[in-house]
């Protein structure tokens, strides 16, 4: 549904994106993964037909995003990071507005579809300036969806708004995901892990990593990772841990330590069996599941 | 080209006019102004000399040049600054529309003043039986200034692409017109008469207050007010265009 092939985006001399590939599949959430300023808008701007790439190739639902532009914007929806708002329209003027602008039939009906599905049809009267910033966000979604797009594209939805309404939100997107591809992008690595099918993570305009959240995690998993606690002075202790078979690498980690160990090794019984034999007494220890945070960290950093 | 973006586009913004206070502001202020033009017009025709059928029009030839400013000033610095630009240039619709609508609206609105005036103003002098009013010589000089309006709404709304901040946008538009507008008295300062009337033929006095101001439609001043508003339009939808490139 979405293909973007080698595209690469230069404003003057600073390289924005640089030969980014990945795709997305019918039905899929994709997640868009990075740090800010990693190229996540410059991408979804590409995809959504606002601006050109300088080269490479981008083509949704079979249109390339160059030379069927038009084609491209009919079938894409799209919500830009600050939903924009002309602050003098109502609620259901500004969804009526676009869905005519975007040639929909029907405008009538599908508008009143759309504002039941983000539950805005209480407020369809109310001026746009009076909307609190989570009822401007599910207008955002409102209008990415009245045309009924193939594809939606969704620039980090989640930003600035309450708990209640981040759950909210991500829950929208869990279910567009049944009926549309989506593009979803993010900072916060938990939310890609909850909502998206498979991940794309981008640095400094440059892809690191794809692939669904539990592989890559498997994947990129440098080893096992222990949380260990035991009572004692630190140096000692650690001193114990590190003489211990397996262990590559232990850090201080709160009151306790992360033990990094050989990838396959399981080294638990032998650190309760050394940190026994030290006369140390060991209160907790349990494996710890790397999070998508720790292996963008991780990536990330080794970019420097 | 597609009509049906156009209108929609149209719609928005002639709503946006009726919606917010400060095109009311405009349209107290424009009728204020020409009532009072007009009223001392009469008033003067008393004793002085017959009414002038263009009176209101030879005002707005100045007038213009505050009025048409703040009509397009925020027609697209506020799709600028409000990001609804991102938005309208992802939206299945040419630059090209985008700003004809826009324009379209704005010219709409103008027309709209103007013809108030013309059917009041005139309306009353026929219905006084003091007067015989000269239509025709209204009409063409109504003719002139419409056109004329639409060249000043044009490069208005060529600023507004530049900048999102209205205030610059007016400010510039008004300076701009302001120099056309002082063009027509470069006779005053150049000693070469050829330059100076061909100074004058690219300001818009030069093109009004001689030919339509006088009740005289001429096709050249049609076609340069015409050309004004092709050119102005053209560089508005080469701005836009290059928001995508930024």
């Amino acid at each position: 549904m979405i293909e973007a092939k080698a595209l690469t985006k230069r404003y003057g001399v600073h390289l924005a994106l640089d030969g980014v590939t990945f795709n997305a599949a019918p039905g899929e959430i994709l997640g868009l993964l990075g740090p800010n300023g990693a190229g996540k808008t410059t991408t979804m701007r590409i995809l959504t037909g606002y601006m050109p790439p300088s080269s490479g190739t981008a083509t949704v639902a079979g249109f390339d995003v160059l030379d069927d532009s038009m084609e491209v914007r009919r079938r894409v929806g799209y919500m830009p990071e600050r939903v924009p708002i002309y602050p003098d329209m109502t609620v259901q003027g500004y969804v009526m507005f676009w869905a005519r602008l975007r040639g929909v039939r029907k405008a009538k009906a599908r508008v009143d579809e759309v504002l039941e599905r983000v539950r805005l049809t209480e407020r369809r009267n109310s001026l746009l300036r009076n909307l609190s910033k989570g009822l401007v966000q599910r207008l955002g979604l409102a209008q990415a969806l009245v045309h009924e797009p193939d594809v939606v594209i969704l620039d980090e939805p989640t930003i600035g708004i309450d708990p209640q309404q981040v759950i909210e939100v991500r829950e929208y997107v869990r279910q567009l995901g049944r009926d549309h591809t989506v593009l979803f992008s993010t900072h916060i690595l938990s939310e890609a892990e909850q909502v998206c099918d498979r991940v794309v993570i981008i640095n400094k305009g440059r892809l690191m990593a794809e692939g669904k959240p539990e592989a890559l995690r498997r994947q990129l998993d440098p080893g096992d990772h222990i949380y260990v606690m035991v009572r004692g002075e630190v140096k000692r202790v650690r001193g114990v841990l590190e003489k211990i078979a397996g262990v590559e690498r232990v850090e201080t980690n709160g009151p306790g330590f992360s033990v990094r160990a050989k990838k396959g090794t399981d080294v638990r019984a032998r650190i309760a069996e050394g940190v026994a034999a030290a006369n140390l007494p060991l209160i907790e220890m349990r494996p710890v599941a790397m999070t998508l945070e720790d292996i963008f960290l991780d990536i990330v950093g080794r970019e420097g | 080209m597609s009509v049906s973006g156009i209108w929609i586009i149209f719609r928005r913004e002639i709503s946006q006019y009726f919606a917010s206070p400060v095109a009311y502001l405009i349209a107290f202020a424009f009728f204020l102004v020409t009532g009072l033009i007009y009223n001392n017009d009469i008033t003067v025709s008393l004793t002085v000399k017959p009414t002038d059928p263009a009176a209101v029009p030879i005002f707005l030839s100045f007038g213009v040049i505050f009025f048409a400013p703040l009509l397009t000033m925020r027609l697209l610095a506020e799709e600028q600054r409000e990001r609804t630009m991102e938005l309208l240039l992802t939206a299945p619709v040419r630059d090209g529309d985008i700003v004809l609508g826009k324009f379209l609206s704005a010219w709409f609105y103008y027309s709209l003043l103007l013809g108030v005036t013309f059917v009041v103003y005139q309306g009353i002098l026929i219905g006084l039986d003091t007067y015989t009013p000269d239509i025709g010589h209204a009409l063409a000089a109504y003719i002139g200034i419409w056109l004329y309006g639409g060249a000043a709404l044009g490069v208005g709304l060529m600023f507004s692409a530049t900048t999102e901040n209205q205030i610059v946008a007016a400010f510039l538009s008004m300076s701009t017109l302001l120099l056309l507008w002082l063009g027509d008295l470069a006779g005053q300062i150049v000693a070469s008469v050829e330059l100076a009337e061909f100074i004058r033929k690219l300001t818009l006095q030069g093109h009004f207050s001689t030919s339509f101001a006088s009740g005289l439609f001429r096709a050249e001043d049609a076609v340069f007010f015409a050309g004004i508003m092709a050119v102005t339009l053209f560089v508005t939808i080469r701005i836009v265009e290059s928001r995508r490139w930024r």
